[in-house]
C-alpha cells in the first residue's frame, strides 16, 4: 500500500528547474533511497514533499490525501518528519531542549526509552549544548529529534554527510530498526554502494529527473546502474 | 540546598542587584538620577531583548511600543483637568478618567500589546533582514500618524503635564516586574520553540513549530514591555513628544542590548546599566566639574564618541556582549 505517493512533482528557482516531473512511491515499512550526484535535485525534492518549499507543479498524497501545499508545521503534525541536510540541529540550546522543542508541538513525552537505547550517547550530553556535539552525535540527535514525533514518514536528506564509518553504521542501524517497527522512509543517499546496502528501492536522479529506479536487490546486478549514477552512455 | 530553576535563579539573583543599586541611588542623592534612568532604559532594553534575543530578528521598530505606552497612559493621567484643552480630540469619557499610574501603565501596554498583535501578524511573516526593515518601515509609519493625530497626541509640539511620579521605588517596582515577565516566558513552552525557530526555521518547522505563532507571542510580550519603559519615561520626565521615541532612542537601546548581551536578559539589563553610567559621566565632564585645580571639562559630544567606541571594542572583543551569553544566577 503507497503511505506516500508524488506525481509529476516539479520545483524551481526562478527560471532554474531543479526537479522535473518526479514519480515517486513509498509503501508501508519500507526504505527508498533516492540516490544521484550532487546537483541532481534530491534535496528539492524532500524539501518540496516535507512543505518546506513550494512545489511548482505535481501532486503529493500522504495516505490518499493531497497535502502538496500543506506548510511544512502542519505535515509534521500529520505525520511526516523531515530531517533535513546538514544536521540543522538547535546549536545554542542544549541537546535536552532540542529534544523537548521536537515534543512541545502535540505534547509527546520527550524521554522516550527508545531513542536512549538507540542512541546512548545522547543520554550522556543531555546538558551540553548540541552545537558542541560531534557530526555523528549531531546527526544521532536530529534522527532522534524525529522519532519522537512518532512519524509515519520520515524523510532524512543525507544522513551519512561527513560522518565516520563507524556512526554511518548507528545511524543506518537506527533507520532500519524504524522500518522495522512500520515506519517508512524516504532517504536521500549519495553514494550509490551506501544506499544499495540501505534501501529497499531506489530511485536514481540525475539533473533533475529519475533516470532509473528498481529493487536494490536487482539494481545491485545491473551494470547500467552505475553508468547511469556517472551520466555515461550506458556500455554494452 | 537544592538550586531553584534557572530562571527563578537569574530572576532573584537580577532583582537583588536592582534593590541594592535603588539603596545605592537613595544613599547618594547625586547618582538618583542615573539610577533611575539607567532602570527606565533596562526596562525599554529588555522589552528590546525579550524579542531580539528570542527570535533572532533585530527589531528597529521598538522605540514605536514605547511612545504608544506612553501616550496610551497620558490619555489616562496627563494634566489635571486641562487635558482636552492639550488634547482636544479625546473623546468625553476618556477624559474624564483619571487613573492612577500603575493602572494607566497597563491600559498603555495593552494599547501596546494589540498594535503589536495587528502589526506583528503581517510582519512577522518576513525573515531576518527583511522582517528588520519591515519592522523600520513600522516605526515610521507610527511616528509619522502620531505627529499627525494633533487631537490625540498634540502632534509635533510636547505633551506636557504628566505627573512626575516615578522615581527611583517605582522605576525599580517597574523594571522588577519587568524582568519576572520576561523570564517567565524564557523558561516557557513558547520561549524553546521561537528560540528553536531561531536556531533553524526549516528544522523547528518540521518538527511541528507554528514559528509565526510563537513570534507573535514573543512579539507581544516585548512590545508590552518596551511600553511599559515609555511610561516610565513619560511619567519621570514630566513630558512626552514623538521625537523622543524616534531614531536616537531605536539605536541607543540597540546599542546597549548589542553591549551587553543580545541572547540573554541579564546583558539586557547590564548593557543599560553600563551605558547610562557612562553617558551620564561623561555628560556630567561636558557640563564642567569644578576641582582644586580649576575646572575639568570635556568637550561636548564626547558621550556620543565614547558610545560608539564602546560599542566597536564590544562587537570586536566580545561579539556575545560583556555578559558573554550567561544569564547572572548566584544560586547557580
Amino acid at each position: 500500500m503507497n503511505l506516500l505517493s508524488v506525481k509529476g512533482l516539479s520545483v524551481r528557482y526562478g527560471p532554474i528547474i531543479a526537479v522535473r516531473h518526479l514519480d515517486l512511491d513509498v509503501d508501508v515499512g519500507e526504505i527508498v533511497c533516492l540516490v544521484g550526484p550532487n546537483g541532481a535535485g534530491k534535496s528539492s525534492s524532500t524539501l518540496a514533499i516535507a512543505g518546506a518549499l513550494l512545489p511548482s507543479a505535481g501532486t503529493i498524497h500522504l495516505d490518499g490525501k493531497d497535502i502538496a501545499r500543506q506548510p511544512a508545521e502542519r505535515l509534521a503534525m500529520a505525520g511526516v518528519s523531515l530531517v533535513p541536510e546538514g544536521r540543522r540541529i538547535f546549536g545554542r540550546m542544549t541537546v535536552q531542549d532540542n529534544l523537548i522543542a521536537a515534543c512541545l508541538p502535540g505534547r509527546r513525552p520527550f524521554d522516550d526509552p527508545e531513542i536512549f537505547s538507540l542512541f546512548p550517547i545522547l543520554r550522556e550530553r543531555m546538558g551540553q549544548f548540541a552545537g558542541l556535539l560531534s557530526g555523528g552525535e549531531q546527526q544521532q540527535l536530529a534522527i532522534a529529534r524525529a522519532m519522537l514525533r512518532k512519524p509515519r514518514l520520515m524523510i532524512v536528506d543525507e544522513p551519512s554527510l561527513g560522518l565516520s564509518p563507524r556512526f554511518v553504521d548507528i545511524v543506518f542501524g537506527a533507520l532500519r530498526q524504524l522500518r522495522n517497527q512500520g515506519v517508512s522512509l524516504l532517504v536521500v543517499e549519495q553514494s550509490a554502494r551506501r544506499a544499495l546496502g540501505l534501501a529497499d528501492r531506489i530511485y536514481l536522479m540525475r539533473s533533475g529527473e529519475v533516470v532509473m529506479t528498481g529493487r536494490s536487490g536487482s539494481l545491485a546486478q545491473d551494470p547500467e546502474f552505475e553508468a547511469a549514477y556517472f551520466g555515461k552512455e550506458a556500455a554494452r | 540546598m537544592k538550586s531553584p530553576p534557572p530562571t527563578a535563579g537569574t530572576f532573584v539573583s537580577l532583582a537583588i542587584v536592582v534593590i541594592a543599586l535603588a539603596g545605592l541611588g537613595y544613599l547618594m542623592p547625586g547618582l538618583s538620577r542615573t539610577v533611575i534612568e539607567s532602570f527606565i532604559y533596562a526596562t525599554l532594553v529588555v522589552g528590546l531583548g525579550v524579542f531580539v534575543g528570542n527570535t533572532g530578528i533585530v527589531s528597529f521598530g521598538h522605540a514605536s511600543f514605547a511612545m504608544i505606552g506612553a501616550y496610551g497612559a497620558a490619555w489616562f493621567t496627563c494634566c489635571e483637568g486641562m487635558r482636552q484643552v492639550f488634547l482636544p480630540g479625546l473623546p468625553d469619557i476618556i477624559a474624564a478618567i483619571n487613573l492612577p499610574l500603575p493602572v494607566a501603565a497597563l491600559v498603555g501596554m495593552g494599547i501596546a500589546a494589540v498594535v503589536a498583535m495587528f502589526a506583528g501578524a503581517v510582519l512577522l511573516r518576513l525573515n531576518g533582514v527583511a522582517a528588520s526593515i519591515g519592522l523600520l518601515s513600522f516605526l515610521f509609519m507610527v511616528k509619522t500618524i502620531y505627529e499627525n493625530w494633533d487631537g490625540w497626541t498634540s502632534g509635533q509640539s510636547s505633551l506636557v503635564g504628566l505627573p512626575m511620579e516615578v522615581g527611583i521605588a517605582q522605576a525599580a517596582a517597574g523594571l522588577i516586574f519587568v524582568l519576572c515577565l520576561a523570564l517567565i516566558y524564557q523558561g516557557s513552552a513558547s520561549g524553546l520553540l521561537v528560540r528553536a525557530a531561531r536556531e533553524d526555521e526549516v528544522a523547528s518547522r518540521s518538527a511541528g513549530v507554528r514559528v509565526w505563532r510563537e513570534r507573535l507571542i514573543c512579539f507581544t510580550l516585548s512590545a508590552a514591555i518596551t511600553a511599559l519603559g515609555g511610561v516610565m519615561f513619560a511619567h519621570y520626565l514630566g513630558s512626552i513628544s514623538v521625537v523622543q521615541f524616534w531614531l536616537d532612542l531605536t539605536f541607543l537601546t540597540l546599542a546597549m542590548l548589542v553591549v551587553g548581551g543580545r541572547n540573554t536578559i541579564t546583558g539586557a539589563v547590564v548593557g543599560a546599566l553600563v551605558i547610562t553610567s557612562l553617558r551620564d559621566g561623561l555628560r556630567t565632564l561636558e557640563n564642567g566639574v569644578p576641582t582644586p585645580f580649576g575646572i575639568a571639562e570635556i568637550p561636548e559630544g564626547v558621550q556620543e564618541i565614547a558610545l560608539a567606541l564602546l560599542l566597536l571594542v564590544v562587537l570586536v572583543a566580545r561579539p556575545r556582549g560583556i555578559t558573554g551569553g550567561r544569564e547572572f544566577n548566584f544560586f547557580r
